[in-house]
């Protein structure tokens, strides 16, 4: 498993991925649509995608003492990891803004817990789309993105257009209080993510099977 | 014992089929596949390596149903497909350094000699190379994880006719040791006259006859003209066997 993670992020991986992996900082930055950094976690695996293809990526992996799914599981290995990544490096400047930006977001949703909550939602459907849409042929990635974006892009719309409803303006709060109380928007996004993801592979690796590179 | 043994090998699409591919390489021999453009030759090579999905046959490799083994069977295969190239900005060096994550038997040193040998810059990128030298470094890979089995794909297409020579010559140079056999598709008669042993010949997805060449060759003299002497060459067996006349 090392291997093949190893082998995506020296040889597939467009350095664009490190670049948008390194946008969770963009909680920090004042007045802005944080859901911003959820599109920017889907554009990633779309550009090195493209960039798999054109360096014949997949060839190459299909050609190594590796099973034909394993493939596959590099690939979802390096997505999980950008995108898990991202998330992570947002977290400690999401901490920092409630001292340096205690105004909070007039922009749309704050960086909180429901916040994580819908990005764990945005990935989750995101990938399910893209993956198993892409490993049908695994060389159409621009049909794979576009009927993946959309979807995802209307979670994060409605991320950020819900908080300004009274009725769901607890979900742009950053009180201690607020953010218990949006636990379960994180966890219910945990899940999705974690269910999607497994079952996103059990399709791609068996649509990948019947592949003819 | 077989290296390789292909058996039945078939494959259906919408306009071409390949059909019940049979074939069988000993060690220590090479063997050409060979076949006009659009004959079946890399979709039987791409069948056999699974990267294509066979509708019927088997593979066997060193002894081993290949289907079942795909991962010990690939330690000790080398396979070089003609005009794919891969990972074109990287460099040799950050390819080499992946792929030996992957072989229990990588021999770095023996890696480094190859290099040299073939005059390879490890710190060269692989669109820096021109298409002998990338077929060179896809075989330096190959043999520094002591691959048993060669399998290329026109590895001499587009090659000057000097590199082409030096690389049959390679090719009979692997396998004198008796360990390893190559297998290698081409359209080229010329590399087969001076580096065969055995030979493969396929025509709109049959098999038309696999066998030693000498005994290949002499399968095909009922082809000889009236007041021609002399045994056929292997391009004008090929060429009365494809021969076409287009009414236009």
């Amino acid at each position: 498993m090392f291997n093949l993670l190893y082998k995506e992020l020296r040889l597939a991986a467009h350095p664009n991925l490190f670049i948008f992996t390194a946008l969770g900082v963009l909680v920090i930055v004042p007045a802005y649509p944080y859901g911003m950094v959820f599109l920017f976690g889907c554009l990633a695996p779309f550009i090195t995608f493209m960039y798999g293809r054109e360096t014949n990526d997949i060839h190459y992996t299909a050609l190594l003492p590796v099973k034909k799914s394993d493939t596959v599981k590099a690939k979802f290995l390096l997505v999980i990891l950008a995108q898990i990544t991202q998330l992570m490096i947002s977290l400690p400047f999401a901490v920092l803004r409630l001292y340096v930006l205690p105004e909070g977001n007039p922009a749309g949703i704050e960086a909180n817990v429901a916040y994580y909550g819908f990005g764990f939602i945005t990935y989750a459907i995101f990938n399910y789309i893209f993956l198993t849409y892409f490993f049908k042929s695994a060389h159409k990635v621009g049909n794979a993105f576009i009927l993946a974006i959309i979807p995802a892009s209307l979670v994060v719309l409605l991320m950020e257009v819900i908080v300004h409803f009274p009725g769901f303006v607890w979900f742009d709060r950053v009180e201690p209080s607020f953010l218990v109380r949006q636990l379960p928007i994180l966890f219910v996004g945990i899940v999705i993510y974690i269910v999607s993801i497994f079952a996103a592979f059990k399709v791609s690796v068996r649509r990948f099977e019947r592949v003819d590179l | 014992m077989h290296v390789l043994s292909v058996k039945g090998l078939s494959k259906r699409y919408p306009n071409f089929t390949l059909q019940n591919i049979t074939f069988s390489i000993k060690p220590g021999r090479i063997m050409g596949l060979i076949g006009k453009n659009g004959a079946g030759k890399s979709t039987t090579l791409k069948s056999m390596l699974n990267l294509v999905h066979p509708d019927e046959g088997t593979i066997q490799m060193f002894g081993k149903d290949f289907k079942q083994n795909e991962e010990s069977c690939k330690q000790d295969l080398g396979v070089v497909l003609g005009g794919i190239d891969f990972y074109n900005h990287k460099k040799l060096k950050d390819i080499a350094k992946v792929t030996k994550r992957f072989y229990k038997n990588w021999d770095e040193a023996a890696f480094q000699k190859y290099l040299q040998t073939f005059s390879l810059d490890p710190n060269k990128k692989v669109k820096e190379l021109s298409t002998g030298m990338k077929v060179k470094f896809m075989i330096a890979i190959a043999l520094s994880h002591r691959a048993k089995l060669l399998i290329l794909d026109e590895p001499t297409s587009g090659l000057d006719p000097v590199s082409r020579d030096e690389l049959l010559a390679l090719f009979r140079q692997l396998v004198k040791g008796g360990e390893r056999s190559i297998l290698f598709s081409t359209h080229i008669t010329s590399d087969l006259e001076k580096c065969a042993d055995d030979i493969t010949y396929i025509k709109d997805g049959k098999l038309l006859k696999s066998a030693e060449k000498s005994v290949f060759i002499n399968s095909f003299q009922h082809l000889k003209e009236p007041g021609e002497t002399g045994a056929l060459s292997l391009e004008e067996i090929m060429i009365r066997t494809e021969r076409r006349a287009y009414d236009v």
